[in-house]
């Protein structure tokens, strides 16, 4: 074997392990690509709200608008499903104003959320101070009575258990009554006697 | 023998069926009568006679008054004590007063199982109220006429929308005494009268009555009242 076939053998050696190399360093940068793809760790639910809640330079601000967002979003569509559901109207019939009744009077509702009471009622001068009792069909805690009144200003209280309560949240005003709040509602309508 | 056993109950229903038709017929002054009775009070005359002139006023709350009466017979408080809540109620009647806000006033202090001695001043209290609010729109001009008469002057009021003002105007000022609020305070007085009978104008009160009192009474004339009614 000559010297120059064995730098013919070598170069050509070289040629191919060089173009080897290259076609390698080529697929190299694809397989990493793929590999980083494949690799990526999948961002679960808990994580994300982690990293919109932990506290950054600047982007607090930003996180918590996104959040705020998320949230409203969420309320609107639970309302909304709520809605088409009738989850909503689990009383039929109860409006918060007054309606007006055929014999001119009108029927005035009387809410009062009390959880863990038995028995509620609403005492007034448009019953004489005598219970009417307000119900709770459902029992989520809401009792309710409409009455029947004519135009007029009433004075009234809650008993509940027994104990009065006159501060009643859907009341126009309050007044002091032998050292105890009672409750006013004025009932519009009419044009005067 | 088998026979009048089940007649019976059919003669006892229908002896409980024509107690109760008595009953329901019996006349408010029998009602008002027989509630005085099991006070007792010592003088049945006098109030008998002032229910008598109350019932002939329009609009006049004869089943509360004997409401009144009977709640307060089944109290356990002395007569005199008893006597001095319906002598408040009495007094309104004998002088032609609405007596709506004094009766259920009464009504709502027992109720609330309120000392009946303190009713009695609070309503006796009230009593003075509703004389001086009467006698301050007299002087102002705004007078009281009996539904259907002729209105000799535009600021006669028939008697139920003459009441009304009364009613709301001493309510108003007992309101704010009872709620902490002091007679000298004439303007906050004012506020509130305005406030209450410009809310009611339209329901109850007719604008134009409220407007006639608003324009002719002023902070120094309920002051005066107010001070009637503490001093």
């Amino acid at each position: 074997m000559s010297p120059n076939s064995i730098d013919d053998i070598l170069r050509d050696a070289l040629r191919q392990e060089a173009a080897e190399t290259a076609g390698g360093l080529a697929r190299l940068e694809e397989r990493i690509v793929v590999e980083l793809g494949e690799r990526r760790p999948r961002l679960r639910v808990s994580d994300w709200l982690r990293q919109l809640l932990a506290p950054t330079r600047g982007g607090r601000i930003g996180q918590l608008s996104v959040v705020g967002a998320t949230a409203t979003i969420c309320l609107l569509l639970g309302v909304f499903i709520a809605n088409q559901a009738g989850l909503t109207n689990t009383s039929p019939g109860i409006r918060l104003t007054p309606t007006l009744a055929e014999d001119g009077n009108q029927e005035v509702l009387f809410v009062l959320p009390a959880l863990d009471a038995s028995d509620v009622s609403v005492v007034g001068n448009f019953n004489s101070w005598e219970p009417t009792a307000l119900e709770d069909d459902d029992n989520d805690g809401i009792w309710t009575a409409s009455i029947p009144l004519s135009p007029g200003r009433y004075e009234y209280a809650f008993v509940i258990d027994g104990r009065w309560w006159g501060q009643d949240p859907l009341a126009d005003e309050y007044v002091q009554s032998f050292g105890e709040y009672s409750s006013v509602r004025y009932v519009g309508g009419g044009d005067g006697a | 023998m088998i026979r009048a056993a089940r007649a019976q109950p059919l003669v006892t229903i229908a002896f409980l069926l024509v107690l109760g038709l008595f009953a329901v017929a019996q006349t408010p002054q029998a009602r008002f009568e027989q509630a005085l009775r099991a006070i007792p009070v010592t003088d049945t005359a006098r109030p008998l006679a002032a229910f008598a002139l109350g019932l002939s006023q329009p609009d006049f709350p004869a089943a509360e008054v004997i409401q009144l009466a009977e709640r307060l017979a089944a109290t356990s408080y002395s007569i005199p004590e008893k006597e001095a809540v319906l002598l408040s109620v009495v007094v309104a009647m004998e002088e032609g007063l609405p007596v709506d806000g004094l009766v259920t006033k009464g009504l709502e202090g027992l109720a609330r199982g309120i000392p009946v001695p303190q009713i009695a001043r609070s309503l006796h209290q009230r009593l003075i109220l509703l004389a001086e609010t009467r006698d301050l729109l007299y002087a102002k001009g705004i007078f009281s006429v009996a539904p259907g008469s002729p209105q000799s002057v535009p600021t006669a009021l028939p008697t139920p929308r003459f009441n009304l003002l009364i009613t709301h105007i001493s309510d108003t000022i007992a309101d704010y005494l009872e709620g902490g609020g002091s007679p000298f305070e004439g303007q906050t007085l004012l506020q509130e009268v305005r406030f209450r009978l410009t809310t009611l104008q339209g329901a109850t009160l007719k604008v134009e009555d409220v407007e006639l009192v608003l324009k002719r009474i002023g902070p120094a004339d309920l002051t005066r009242i107010a001070l009637a009614a503490v001093s």
